[in-house]
């Protein structure tokens, strides 16, 4: 058998051996994250091939062909992998509004200080120009309490919508339709719940939290209109055992 | 379409093939622009078969390992001749308005 290692890196037949079992054993990790029932039919396939594509002598999968796999994985993982452009764009939209989502209730709880500050300025602004100091101290409590409880619906509501978005991403990207009718219901609640935020004014003191709320709409009603244009339409028609 | 799709269906308008086989056929239609992975090829190909737009003609066993041949359905060739037809119809409009100016740049002169 001729031997086509370069001059000065002599491989033995058995070393080549090792190198190839080696390097079957790192592909076939990688596999293991695909759906069972894709790996059942396909697992002894995909290897020959990626054993096939495989520089002589390599010993360990590339970083390209691990983030190719485990790319391949997520998108059947997640169903996207059958689904039309306009659904997976949305699909990702939606996991995009999770991240947004967090990055608002971040912002929000950065801007305590700013909140209190001013919710404190307007309570002693209230009394006039000579307050007692008693006035003070009630009014500036008060204000606290008020926004303190402001603050804990705001971040139950961000995590409760954290979890929305994650679960409506999933459901759609399997098609499921009460899924996306629910997406549509949600968007409409939140595009409204930000404007009576927005309008009630109480926390428009940071900018950075209105762009965030505005963004996290924006990236809801895209979405929203993503899954209801024409060519998303027979993704949630299909009969589920088609998927 | 995507590319990526029309490249592996045009691989199979030739007869049937095997993975490894339409990787280097998406390379050569493409003259190496498109070098599909593994991973790319087997979810694009999971996608086509759903769709019906390809399917399994044959399975061999070459040295120990399973080698599974595609094939074109019909209705994967009708589709693939409509996006042909399309491209086409598109190219030569483009082409036919940049003729005057830019493929024939002397034709003034004569």
């Amino acid at each position: 058998m001729a031997d086509w290692s370069p001059a000065g890196a002599p491989y033995s037949v058995s070393d080549r051996a090792s190198a190839s079992a080696q390097l079957e054993r790192g592909y076939r990790r990688l596999v293991r994250y695909y759906p069972r029932s894709f790996r059942q039919q396909n697992t002894e396939e995909i290897i020959a091939v990626l054993l096939a594509t495989a520089r002589p002598g390599q010993r360990h999968p590339s970083p390209a062909e691990a983030a190719d796999l485990l790319r391949g994985a997520a998108r059947m993982r997640l169903g996207l992998s059958r689904c039309p452009r306009s659904v997976l764009y949305a699909v990702r939209l939606m996991y995009l509004g999770a991240l947004a989502e967090a990055a608002k209730l971040a912002c929000l709880l950065l801007s305590l200080g700013t909140l209190r500050a001013a919710a404190r300025a307007t309570a002693i602004g209230s009394l006039g120009p000579h307050p007692a100091p008693a006035a003070v101290a009630r009014a500036t409590a008060e204000a606290g309490t008020v926004v303190s409880t402001d603050i804990t619906a705001e971040v139950a509501l961000s995590l409760a919508a954290i979890g929305c978005w994650l679960f409506l991403a999933w459901a759609n990207g399997r098609g499921s339709p009460p899924a996306r009718g629910v997406a549509v219901v949600a968007c409409a609640f939140y595009t409204g719940f930000s404007l009576l935020v927005l309008a009630k004014g109480d926390l428009m003191i940071d900018p950075a939290v209105v762009i965030a709320f505005w963004t996290v709409t924006a990236i809801g009603i895209a979405a929203c209109v993503l899954l209801l244009i024409r060519q998303s339409w027979p993704y949630f028609d299909r009969p589920v055992t088609a998927r | 379409m995507q590319e990526a799709t029309f490249l592996i269906l045009t691989a199979l308008a030739g007869g049937s093939q095997h993975g490894y086989a339409i990787i280097g056929q998406v390379a050569a239609i493409s003259e190496g622009r498109v070098r599909l992975r593994a991973g790319t090829l087997y979810t694009a190909l999971d996608r086509l078969r759903a769709d019906g737009l390809i399917d399994v003609d044959r399975e061999e066993v070459v040295d120990n390992r399973l080698r599974r041949y595609y094939r074109l359905t019909p209705e994967g060739g009708h589709r693939l001749a409509a996006e042909a037809a399309r491209l086409q119809a598109n190219a030569h409009a483009a082409l036919r308005r940049l003729n005057p100016r830019r493929l024939n740049p002397g034709l003034g002169v004569i």
